[in-house]
């Protein structure tokens, strides 16, 4: 009992003052930063400039930055947060997390048409199926198509996994009110249905399915990192949805200025040349010099919903998946 | 303080965690459950899953036990059968993550048995799914089940034996007069006790499911809150699940607690022994038992082999499991320490409701002091979470929560495994020590001794049930202080099935240690037997 009373005293007079020591915090998903992601260089590139400690701080995926905010309020760490996507801006906006970046964004790219005031995109890319072309001939060219054949699919679950989530909105644009009877489709053959990407796409490589879901830049990093080129994105004639990756400022940072000076860097010409092949999606500038594979990359039309449209329908299209799916 | 008043501060303690825990998602956002989910096909889906799983998981369990216990019984000259026990417990306290490892390797898309079958199957063997949660859960709980029922059959009076032989009963007779009345009772008291175990199951769930047509509660609790935030829809599937496992748990401890460590010390010289074709069944089944206990285990070395010979470990610097490996220990020697302090306390009221004879009171001390056995672990975890998030930096004291919570979880176990053997002593020694009038330190150097083999043997189990967590340091844990199931988990999921394999052999050899040195520490486990393999015995067999 006595040794509890203790713990729990000294936990309480501890944290007062564990003040976190780093100038900047950062809240982001583990990929982002493990050793063969970009956070390692941007961090040492942004300390070289700003002459600052940066700190992140590692969330599993980027639902959970979310709900982690969500808990802490004002009392967070963070100064930033790095890794949610456009289907999730418009919830974090409703909850009053974040702040205005009150920057210009000239440089982004005209193929986004970003017009945020909140929330500035650092890279992007497409959903989309990856087949391995040495088992696959004629794959399948769109998204009825793939839900009417009897080819095996991984795909990861909408409630956990940001590309879950996409596949969700992908289907809900192409079949609208006959979404549920797609999904049930669907699921007789999936083989299964995994909490990340990562789970995902390394059964896929095992060679146990033949669809993946996942982006349509995955081609590049096995030709770039791999020398492999069997593995490619099948073009769904629908469209594609889009996955926007975008940054920012905490509505109770302590350090806007340097936080803005982060976000500047984040579209830099530098950092914007780090990100695409370390994380592997699209820079979100252009002109930035690539490996030539991106552009033998599928380029797609880009389909699917905005922001408000999906914070205000998201709880139920998520339930309609997971009554489907669960039967 | 008295040892009567630490009790009840033991007990308000436990159950402020909860408390607190309740509160600190409720307290949220002043929100509370969303019962119209009872309505949603999906709830209704996931609840059938779960009483399903749970209900098969427990059948099976026992109804593979009883042959293998019956072995035991009937063939006292087996070979190896205290390493057989020995191998019974290891395979119930086994951190689930190795049973998984172990499973996928052997079952899995590409695993070792797969191929075989798939030829006996119509569609190809998928382990993701009903199949793949039934297979580890019946090999986690079929060898307690073995256990218990061995002892039990061990408890079946000589004078029985020897009444049937003189009436001449058939084998049938028996087994219908003998056998079955002397174990009916603890088998639905282990149906039930494993049907809680599974219907609370969460790892093996989450690893093994393969997706939202196998949910359990437990996983759909820790969806709820994690993936969504949706407070009231954690709350209402934590209700649901603490009032069905907890009225289930009730009507267990009505029927009594398994002791499935105590010693026996009846002697057997008139037990019948099988013979002939039987006897030959017997040898069958204790050998199928050997097979399928060691396979999930063995099938770990070949993927080590493997990632040794094709560079699987290439990447992979041995030291890299030191730090996870003492923190793992450190961690479980904490939670256990701290979980058997607070069961000797929690059990202190029990014990006086037991000596003043109030069995409803005691009932329900009892049910609060186990509680946690049945509280959704995920509501606990996340509950005090989102307490204490906004209060105190986890990011650093984060790891003191995983020891906290960790001991809460192990008390219900340390609790079975040491009631019995207290309630044991008050009925023996209680009033011989009110007479004397013993009291603090005096009275402890009787009980001790009569406790220390109790005391031994469940700190062992709890250190080893505290060491496998996953499900607390999913919440709280962080990078820094990486456990070995957590790293486990890490390689397991992203398919490192070489250095998965390696860190579950680790982990599996650090347990075993611990559970064969405390079985050392008690020895005398096996007397009656040898007691009983002196004399020749004619009887006819059994089966």
């Amino acid at each position: 009992m006595k040794k509890y009373l203790i713990t729990l005293l000294s936990f309480i007079s501890l944290s007062a003052n564990a003040a976190n020591a780093a100038d900047l915090t950062v809240y982001t998903y583990d990929s982002f930063v493990s050793e063969w992601g970009p956070g390692p260089q941007l961090e040492k590139a942004f300390e070289a400039q700003c002459q600052c400690d940066l700190e992140f701080i590692v969330a599993e995926d980027g639902v959970s930055i979310l709900n982690r905010l969500r808990i802490e309020q004002d009392r967070t760490k963070a100064d930033i947060i790095l890794g949610i996507d456009d289907a999730l801006i418009e919830i974090a906006r409703r909850e009053q997390l974040v702040q205005p970046h009150g920057m210009e964004l000239s440089q982004i790219t005209s193929d986004l048409q970003w017009q945020d005031h909140d929330f500035v995109p650092f890279d992007y890319g497409y959903f989309a199926f990856i087949y391995n072309s040495e088992k696959i001939t004629t794959p399948v060219s769109s998204l009825k198509e793939l839900v009417d054949s009897k080819a095996t699919v991984i795909y990861q679950d909408p409630r956990t996994s940001t590309p879950g989530q996409g596949l969700m909105l992908w289907v809900k644009a192409v079949y609208g009110d006959q979404s549920t009877e797609a999904w049930q489709q669907l699921s007789s053959h999936t083989l299964t249905v995994t909490k990340g990407w990562w789970e995902a796409y390394s059964l896929f490589l095992q060679g146990d399915a033949d669809y993946v879901l996942s982006y349509n830049t995955s081609p590049a990093y096995h030709v770039v990192a791999e020398k492999k080129s069997q593995y490619k994105a099948a073009l769904f004639s629908e469209g594609h949805v889009a996955q926007i990756e975008v940054a920012a400022i905490t509505r109770s940072s302590k350090q806007p200025e340097r936080a803005r000076e982060f976000l500047t860097f984040l579209v830099s010409a530098e950092a914007q040349a780090i990100i695409p092949t370390s994380n592997w999606m699209l820079p979100v500038v252009d002109d930035v010099v690539l490996p030539p594979v991106f552009d033998q990359l599928i380029s797609p039309q880009r389909i699917g919903f905005s922001p408000i449209e999906i914070a205000d329908q998201r709880a139920g299209w998520i339930r309609e998946w997971r009554s489907a799916a669960s039967r | 303080m008295s040892l009567k008043t630490a009790g009840w501060l033991s007990l308000a303690f436990i159950l402020l965690i909860t408390t607190v825990s309740f509160q600190g998602l409720i307290g949220f956002r002043n929100e509370g459950p969303d019962w119209a989910l009872l309505q949603d096909d999906y709830f209704q889906q996931i609840l059938q899953f779960s009483l399903k799983q749970a209900l098969l998981s427990a059948l099976l369990s026992v109804a593979f036990a009883w042959p293998v216990a019956r072995a035991l019984y009937y063939l006292p000259d087996l070979s190896g059968r205290r390493l057989f026990l020995g191998l019974c417990l290891l395979c119930f306290v086994m951190p689930t993550l190795i049973v998984i490892t172990g499973l996928v390797a052997l079952l899995g898309h590409s695993g070792f048995l797969s191929p075989l079958i798939s030829l006996f199957t119509s569609k190809p063997w998928n382990l993701y799914g009903l199949s793949g949660i039934l297979l580890a859960h019946v090999f986690l709980n079929m060898p307690f089940a073995v256990r218990v029922i061995y002892l039990q059959l061990q408890a079946i009076p000589d004078s029985s034996w020897k009444l049937a032989t003189q009436l001449k009963l058939s084998p049938s007779q028996r087994l219908g007069i003998i056998e079955w009345p002397g174990i009916r009772g603890v088998m639905l008291m282990l149906s039930g006790f494993i049907f809680v175990l599974c219907f609370n199951s969460f790892a093996i769930v989450l690893a093994l499911g393969g997706g939202p047509q196998s949910t359990t509660l437990e996983v759909a609790i820790y969806q709820a809150l994690k993936y969504d935030f949706n407070i009231p829809e954690a709350l209402t599937l934590a209700w649901t699940q603490l009032v069905i496992a907890g009225s289930l748990f009730l009507m267990v401890s009505r029927l009594g607690s398994p002791g499935w460590l105590s010693p026996d010390t009846a002697s057997h010289s008139s037990t019948p022994t099988a013979q002939g074709k039987s006897r030959f069944v017997l040898q069958a089944i204790y050998g199928i038992a050997w097979l399928l206990m060691l396979l999930p285990i063995l099938a770990l070395l070949p993927g080590l082999l493997q990632g040794g010979l094709h560079g699987g470990l290439q990447n992979f610097n041995p030291a890299d499991l030191l730090s996870p490996t003492m923190v793992t220990l450190a961690l479980g020697l904490i939670a256990a320490c701290g979980g058997m302090l607070l069961a000797y306390l929690l059990l202190q009221p029990v014990r006086a409701a037991a000596i003043r004879n109030q069995p409803r009171r005691r009932l329900l001390l009892e049910w609060l002091a186990t509680h946690n056995l049945v509280a959704p672990a995920m509501v606990v975890s996340v509950g005090l979470f989102v307490f204490l998030l906004p209060n105190i930096d986890l990011d650093r004291w984060g790891i003191l929560f995983v020891a906290l919570l960790n001991t809460a979880m192990v008390v219900p176990f340390a609790i079975q495994k040491l009631k019995p053997r207290l309630l044991q002593f008050d009925q023996q020694y209680n009033a011989l020590c009110r007479s004397l009038k013993l009291n603090g330190l005096a009275r402890w150097r009787i009980e001790w001794p009569f406790l220390r083999p109790a005391l031994a043997s469940s700190f062992a189990l709890v250190l080893v049930l505290a060491m496998g967590d996953v499900a607390i340091f999913s919440i709280f844990g962080n990078p820094q202080w990486n456990t070995l199931p957590w790293l486990i988990y890490g390689y397991a999921g992203s398919y490192r099935i070489a250095e998965a394999s390696l860190a579950s052999i680790l982990l599996l050899i650090l347990c075993g240690l611990i559970l064969w040195g405390v079985e050392k520490l008690q020895g005398a486990d096996d007397k009656p037997n040898k007691i009983r393999r002196k004399k020749t015995d004619t009887e006819t067999p059994h089966a």
